[in-house]
Parts: C-alpha cells; sequence; structure tokens
C-alpha cells in the first residue's frame, strides 16, 4: 500500500506527522514529505492513523 | 481489571471521536463485535472544513469527506440512541430495539446552542447545515452573524467573501475571550479590513416583529439583516443519558483515561477530562481524536493503557490569515516573536503562562506541528 497526498489540499497542519512520525515529515517550509514509498504490513495501522487525522482530508490510502 | 469479559462493543455517536475509537479499538486488539449508532444519516466527516473550505471552494463540495473506514464495524446510520441501561449493559435505539455491550463508548458529541427557536435563526454545526447556508449565500444576501468566537468569525469571513454585506454581533471583542487580547487584536484589524463591520454588545437576542426576525443588542437598539446566524456556543448531546446520572450538569466528567467506569468511556465534545487546569470540556478536533485513542485503550486494557497527556491544537482560518496554536489558550500578553514581526504578517510567536506552561503559535507561517510543540515547551 502507498500513501497518497492531494497536494492543493494539505493545509501543512501536520497533524499526520504527530500520528505517524515515522512515516511523513513536514520540511522547513511547511511541505509535507512521505518518507516511505511503499508502507508495509507492519506500518498499515499507522498509515491509517495518520490518513484519519487529516482535518481536510488530503491524504488517502491507494 | 474488572470489566469482565469483551465480545461486544457499542460505540454511540459516529462523529471524529467515535471513528477514532472504532479504529483504535482494532488496533488495541479487540476483534469482537463492533457496532457503532449515529443519527446522521451519512459516514463521519470533517466539521472543521464545514466553516472554511466548504463555505467557499467554488464547486468543491468534497473538503469534509474522510477516507473510508476499516474497523469493520456493523453501522447502524440513521439509528438514535434513547436510553443506556448501566446494570443491564443496554444501548436502547430509537427503532425499539437495544444492543447489548460489554464495553460503550458514549461520543454523540455536541450541538449548536441557539438563542432563539425562530426559524430565521440559522446555524451551523452538521453537513445539511452547511449545504443549505452555501445555497443561501449564492443570492448574496446582507447577513449577521451573532457570535465573535473562532466559528462565528470564520462564518462571517465565509459570507464576506461570498460577496455578502457581513455584520457580526459580539459580545466584547471578537476572539478575544477564546484567543487573548494580542491575536483578537490581529484578526480584528484583518477582518474590518476585509470591510466586516462589528458591532459589540452585552448579550444579543432575537425576536420576530412584523414578520420577520431580527438581532436585539443589550440596549434596546435592533440590527436587521436578510440572513441571521448564530454561532454562540456549542450544548453536548447528553440528553439521552439522563437516567443514567453519568451527565450531572449535561457533561460527562471523565478521569484521565477518558473512562466513566471501566465498561464505559466517554469521548469528544461531550466529555470532560482533567487538564492542569481542572476538569475541562475541550470541544475540538485534535481533542476528539486524542481522547478517543486513549479511552479506546483503556477500554481494552484498563487503567495500564497510557493516560491522555493532551496538548491543545487549536487552529483557524477567516479573513485571509491563518492561525495554529499549540497549548492552552486564551493568551494574556504579548508574545515573544521567534520569526516575523507584529503588525499581522508571517510569524512564529511564544507566550509562558505564569506556571510556565508554553504557547507556540504560527500566524500565516507554515510550520509543522511537533516544530510547534517543541518551541511551546522551549524555556522562554
Ligand atoms: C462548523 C465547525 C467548525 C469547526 N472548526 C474546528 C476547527 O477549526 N478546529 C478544531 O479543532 N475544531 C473545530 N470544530 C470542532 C470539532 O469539529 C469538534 O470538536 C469535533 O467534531 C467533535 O467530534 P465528536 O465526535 O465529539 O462530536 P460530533 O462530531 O458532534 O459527533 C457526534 C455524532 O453523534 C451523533 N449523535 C448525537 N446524539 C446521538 C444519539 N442519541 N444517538 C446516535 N447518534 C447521536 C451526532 O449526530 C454526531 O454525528 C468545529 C466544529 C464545527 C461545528
Ligand atoms: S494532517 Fe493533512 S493537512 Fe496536515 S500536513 Fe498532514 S496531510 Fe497536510
Amino acid at each position: 500500500m502507498r500513501i497518497v497526498v492531494d497536494r492543493p489540499r494539505c493545509e501543512g497542519h501536520g497533524l499526520c506527522e504527530e500520528a505517524a512520525p515515522r512515516l511523513m515529515h513536514l520540511d522547513d517550509d511547511g511541505e509535507l514529505v512521505l518518507d516511505r514509498e511503499e508502507i508495509d504490513e507492519a506500518d498499515a495501522a499507522l498509515a491509517n492513523a495518520a490518513v484519519r487525522v487529516c482535518p481536510v482530508a488530503a491524504l488517502r490510502i491507494a | 481489571m474488572s470489566g469482565g469479559a469483551i465480545n461486544r462493543v457499542v460505540v454511540v455517536g459516529n462523529g471524529i471521536a467515535g471513528l477514532t475509537a472504532a479504529d483504535t479499538l482494532r488496533e488495541a486488539g479487540f476483534d469482537g463485535e463492533l457496532t457503532i449508532v449515529g443519527d446522521e444519516p451519512r459516514p463521519a466527516y470533517s466539521r472543521p472544513a464545514l466553516s472554511k473550505a466548504l463555505l467557499l471552494d467554488g464547486d468543491d463540495v468534497s473538503s469534509h469527506e474522510l477516507p473510508p473506514t476499516g474497523h469493520g464495524a456493523t453501522e447502524l446510520l440513521g439509528v438514535r440512541a434513547t436510553a443506556l441501561d448501566l446494570d443491564r449493559r443496554l444501548v436502547s435505539l430509537d427503532d425499539g430495539t437495544a444492543l447489548p455491550y460489554d464495553r460503550v463508548v458514549l461520543a454523540t458529541g455536541s450541538r449548536a446552542r441557539r438563542l432563539s427557536s425562530l426559524s430565521e435563526e440559522l446555524t451551523l454545526r452538521g453537513l445539511d447545515d452547511a449545504l443549505s447556508l452555501r445555497g443561501r449565500l449564492a443570492a448574496t444576501p446582507s447577513v449577521i452573524v451573532v457570535g465573535g468566537g473562532p466559528l462565528g468569525m470564520e462564518i462571517a469571513s465565509g459570507c464576506l467573501a461570498a460577496g455578502c454585506q457581513v455584520t457580526l454581533v459580539s459580545q466584547g471583542v471578537p476572539l478575544i475571550v477564546q484567543l487573548g487580547p494580542h491575536l483578537a487584536g490581529v484578526f480584528v484589524r484583518a477582518a474590518l479590513d476585509q470591510g466586516l463591520t462589528i458591532v459589540e454588545t452585552g448579550s444579543a437576542r432575537l425576536e420576530r416583529r412584523e414578520g420577520s426576525a431580527r438581532v436585539v443588542l443589550d440596549e434596546g437598539a435592533v440590527r436587521e439583516a436578510e440572513m441571521i446566524i448564530t454561532a454562540v456556543g456549542d450544548v453536548p448531546n447528553t440528553e439521552w443519558l439522563a437516567d443514567t446520572g453519568l451527565a450531572p450538569q449535561g457533561v460527562i466528567p471523565v478521569d484521565s483515561h477518558g473512562l466513566v467506569r471501566p465498561d464505559v468511556a466517554a469521548v469528544g465534545d461531550l466529555a470532560a477530562f482533567p487538564t492542569p487546569y481542572g476538569l475541562r470540556r475541550i470541544p475540538l478536533w485534535s481533542s476528539a481524536i486524542e481522547q478517543a485513542k486513549v479511552a479506546a485503550r483503556a477500554l481494552v486494557h484498563g487503567h495500564d493503557a497510557p493516560p491522555l497527556r493532551f496538548q491543545p491544537y487549536f487552529w483557524t482560518e477567516q479573513f485571509g490569515l491563518s492561525l495554529k496554536a499549540v497549548g492552552y489558550l486564551p493568551l494574556e500578553g504579548e508574545p515573544t516573536y521567534i520569526e516575523g514581526e507584529p503588525g499581522g504578517g508571517p510569524a512564529l510567536m511564544r507566550w509562558s503562562h505564569d506556571d510556565g506552561a508554553g504557547v507556540a503559535a504560527a500566524l500565516n507561517y507554515r510550520v509543522a506541528i511537533p516544530r510547534l510543540r517543541r518551541m511551546s515547551q522551549a524555556a522562554a
């Protein structure tokens, strides 16, 4: 599975980073950077938590 | 642990708190029968989007949508819980049935507080409210918004952006209660620049005269507009729990694990949980999520699960400004500017409360929340 960011929608809340710091972070300009292309089973729950917490639904699992 | 075996969990309320509780129950290893009851006939959605992107974005009516769920619960949507029997462990529903449970999550959120029972008084709490507001704004009516909190200000901002003439009726300076004088000043200046009319008053009320509704200010002056929207706070949906004694003042007090008793959790806008400033209800998005995560784990693992260590996160978008703040609001006095300078431009700011706790805020400044948190904790 992969996480997909809808760039125009992302507002840089970074709540996703708080939920899954291993998988993503906001860079110094506040742009969301995905640190893993492929998410394995072990991190699936983390990925889901990150996707869920975004208040503008800018993330989805593909 | 004293709650007994867990085969069936019922989550009452299908907002972000109920949804997060359901997800977390699964993550915590609960693989039994999970049922979610929600009176809105649709999947959970993002309420914060309703007063922001959804009011503004041209043809986009999807900004409130949340990704599909993965908890595999039986979802009873469009169904209302009407009573809870703590002894027999039963949730009664308005379709006449009752759901037995081993653990129950109370997450029925809150609704808009109203100033009147007039049909002209519009409020914004649910998706239907937002869609109907959007529709009416298309005709650019004159608008009065009553309520100078973040929601009232966001609605006023959205109405202005839609091309309406907007008057905001506020008890004192808008946002001062929630944000403190410094940030309130920044937002009020931006609002006035964009053409908002602000009327300060004591308590306003609504009345109907000669067939149309109007707003009466405390000194008796009257304001009229084609549309009246109020945003004067929220009321927890706890009436259905009246017989249980769980919500003595309409709010459910919980412990630091979000539990009322070992088999009952209460999470989200209806719960008051321990904070450094006493038992408090913090009716915000990330508060609902954090409460739900902690409580769901405690339902499964008891008090061995980690307690809530909530650091409030607040954000708002209005009048061309976006604010993110980490820590307890409101903020007294002037901040230290870490980046930028006073005047409303992009800035990172920090305040210290008297007890040493810090708050960091970003104004029109993209910053990672973990970085803001670190800034809020750094010694001043
Ligand atoms: C317009 C608006 C803008 C907001 N903006 C922000 C923001 O910018 N930042 C922020 O942090 N927070 C914001 N909030 C607050 C945030 O949205 C709430 O704190 C959060 O949604 C609370 O979630 P909840 O699940 O506790 O309650 P709710 O979302 O209210 O969910 C409770 C659900 O339970 C249902 N229910 C009620 N009674 C029953 C019953 N008896 N039986 C079955 N179901 C029932 C309700 O219909 C509802 O669907 C905003 C709120 C609104 C309304
Ligand atoms: S939580 Fe959502 S808006 Fe915030 S950075 Fe993550 S994807 Fe972007």
